[in-house]
């Protein structure tokens, strides 16, 4: 009750900050970024709650900012361009769901890693669509809502708004399905897959589902990023950083929580560039790391495990 | 002939070479002539046993702790910018640099078996987590450290090539096969016929086991850490006399470990070598017949390819059941 309550008001405070903190079109900038890549750990960490560990979602990421870019630059309005990333995402994730049943834990990880190289492949390689190594440029903004008072209904605030709500639908969803026996199956194969199976649970069809949702909202989420930085260069959006990040904020915010992730997800986004980055701007992403390698090998559990007391946890 | 933009294409052959085979090679012509596919098979095998090589450390890391080094590749790499950066300092002969580029990786060593020893089970998983991390921690120092951009270490002597019969040689591809076979050569002997060797085959195939027989498992596990480190170092510098490296190179060579050792079983020296031979010769036949743009994604797919067909069971060194003998 008292985490909806502060959720609540964490929302609210979210919302009303923009208004606030007059038009900053850097900071609306870095916490609209900060929020995308909350959606992906939200996102991964869905995946994580069935039990599949994904070293490569920049696979899904990179198939929904190509959709996206592609779809805005054929004439849809953007909206319908994030859409149809999002629904690349997920198609992307239902054919490597498909594709590795067979691969269990570490397996399932090291064919993870080899389908986001896959793709990085095909985006450099296939020049008559993605543009090759060079990309896709002039990818349109989010459109202003007129409606809107004027300080509210500059570019920046558009997309702090989008991937604001966004954080919040992927968020809602993740509470709805633990909540109901989605999540039971879910965490019913994460933690017994043979018994689950031999209690009648098919794995198959739940695992695809989580697939299809995290790469959904991993495609939607890259969709609204596009959107933000306005170009998609394979090397970008498939970058091995889209892998790793959201690992590495899901597991510092907690495995299988729900606002662990997220909430860490930002935190480190923000002490990354705000304070790593001038101390030292080559070496700011060992932040990302250190942080990893610290909570597998310390606090297992991340900052959830640390508040509730309890050590378990891991993948 | 298209070239990628933001990196050239790691030179299979070198451009000579590469001009005196012709047309023939050029991208996406299939209709291969006898001489360039002999080239191809040749070449392939020799940088092939040099990947056995570069292999050898993850395999052997992966027998002794159980646990997947995803920043391997990273660590040749780093040899290979010593290297690169001693040869430009001083101009030696990249030959003398090896042992230093192996030396410095030593802590690293020492360090790698410190955290990897900590990391709780599940402990392929964790151990792929952490040095996830790990690799992403070596890319950014490489890249503060050296820059982003491509080097090599173009020694003449190593560039040359000799021709016999059909097909030519390049001299640093003969050397790096030569020193590959050498050490699998000593490597095969030490684990054979020394104590060390039976307490580190003793140690992969069950620690536990190998513990209560009183053997020492933490020497022979630190042992074989720091042996697979200095190997990494050094094959770092002869990749880099071999092919451009750059901060992500890296990758490619991890996920190339990882294939090598789903072929060839963990511990297993002569099917490591016999795998990276394969491997050379596949790669090569793959750029002559479609061209340098998709190597890396070959690779890929072969390990894609391989962990499916093997559905998981990576090691048959590391399962209880198996066989670590060499």
């Amino acid at each position: 009750m008292t985490v909806g309550l502060a959720s609540i008001a964490a929302t609210a405070v979210l919302m009303a900050l923009p208004p606030m903190i007059g038009y900053q079109p850097y900071y609306l900038y870095l916490l609209a970024t900060a929020f995308v890549f909350a959606t992906l750990a939200a996102a991964w960490n869905l995946l994580a709650y069935a039990g599949q560990i994904s070293f490569g979602h920049a696979a899904f990421f990179g198939a929904g900012a190509y959709a996206a870019a592609l779809s805005s630059l054929g004439g849809l309005s953007p909206w319908h361009a994030i859409g149809h990333g999002g629904a690349a995402g997920a198609g992307a994730a239902l054919l490597i769901g498909m594709a590795s049943v067979r691969l269990r834990g570490a397996y399932l990880a090291l064919a993870t890693l080899a389908y986001a190289e896959i793709g990085r492949g095909i985006a450099l390689n296939w020049t008559a669509v993605t543009g090759g190594g060079a990309g896709l440029i002039g990818i349109p903004p989010l459109p202003i809502a007129s409606w809107l008072p004027a300080r509210l209904s500059r570019p920046r605030a558009a997309s702090y708004y989008a991937a604001l709500a966004m954080l919040l639908a992927v968020l809602a969803l993740f509470v709805l399905i633990v909540r109901s026996r989605t999540g039971l199956a879910f965490s019913a194969i994460r933690e017994e897959e043979e018994r689950a199976s031999l209690l009648g649970l098919r794995p198959l069809g739940w695992k695809l589902l989580a697939f299809a949702l995290s790469g959904g909202f991993t495609g939607l989420a890259a969709g609204l990023y596009v959107h933000m930085v306005r170009v998609v260069e394979p090397d970008l959006v498939f970058n091995r950083y889209y892998s790793i990040l959201p690992l590495v904020m899901a597991m510092v915010g907690g495995l299988h929580g729900v606002l662990g992730p997220a909430t860490a997800a930002i935190g480190l986004y923000l002490l990354s560039e705000l304070v790593l980055h001038p101390l030292a701007p080559a070496l700011h992403q060992a932040g990302y790391a250190l942080a990893l390698i610290l909570v597998v090998l310390c606090w297992p559990g991340g900052l959830t495990g640390l508040i509730s007391g309890s050590r378990r946890a891991h993948p | 002939m298209r070239r990628r933009t933001l990196s050239p294409p790691a030179p299979l052959l070198d451009p000579r070479l590469r001009a005196t085979i012709g047309v023939a090679f050029s991208r996406g012509d299939a209709a291969l002539s006898f001489a360039s596919l002999l080239q191809a098979i040749v070449s392939g095998a020799l940088i092939g046993c040099f990947y056995a090589l570069m292999a050898l450390g993850f395999s052997m890391v992966l027998g002794v702790s159980r646990t997947l080094n995803l920043a391997h590749g990273e660590l040749v790499i780093v040899g290979g910018y010593i290297g690169y950066w001693l040869w430009a300092g001083s101009g030696l002969t990249p030959l003398w640099l090896v042992p230093v580029a192996a030396a410095t990786l030593l802590p690293l060593g020492l360090l790698w078996q410190w955290l990897l020893r900590r990391v709780p089970e599940p402990r392929e998983l964790n151990s792929l987590v952490v040095t996830f991390g790990l690799s992403l921690l070596l890319q950014t120092v490489i890249r503060a450290l050296w820059q982003a951009d491509y080097r090599l270490i173009a020694d003449p002597m190593l560039t040359a090539s000799l021709r016999i019969g059909l097909v030519s040689l390049n001299v640093g591809r003969l050397l790096a096969a030569a020193t590959a076979l050498l050490v699998v050569a000593l490597l095969w002997l030490a684990l054979r016929h020394t104590r060390w060797g039976r307490a580190v085959r003793a140690t992969s195939l069950d620690a536990q086991a190998a513990a209560l027989l009183g053997i020492n498992v933490d020497g022979a596990t630190r042992t074989t850490f720091l042996l697979a480190f200095a190997l990494s170092g050094a094959t770092g510098v002869l990749f880099a006399t071999l092919h451009y490296i750059y901060p992500a190179a890296g990758v490619e060579l991890t996920l190339m470990a990882i294939v090598l050792a789903i072929w060839a079983g963990v511990g297993r020296l002569r099917s490591v070598l016999a795998a990276g031979v394969a491997l050379g010769v596949l790669e090569a036949i793959a750029v002559a017949w479609s061209g340098p743009r998709w190597r890396e994604t070959a690779v890929a797919l072969l390990l894609l390819g391989s962990l499916l067909a093997r559905a998981g069971g990576l090691a048959r060194g590391m399962a209880p059941h198996g066989g670590g003998h060499a």
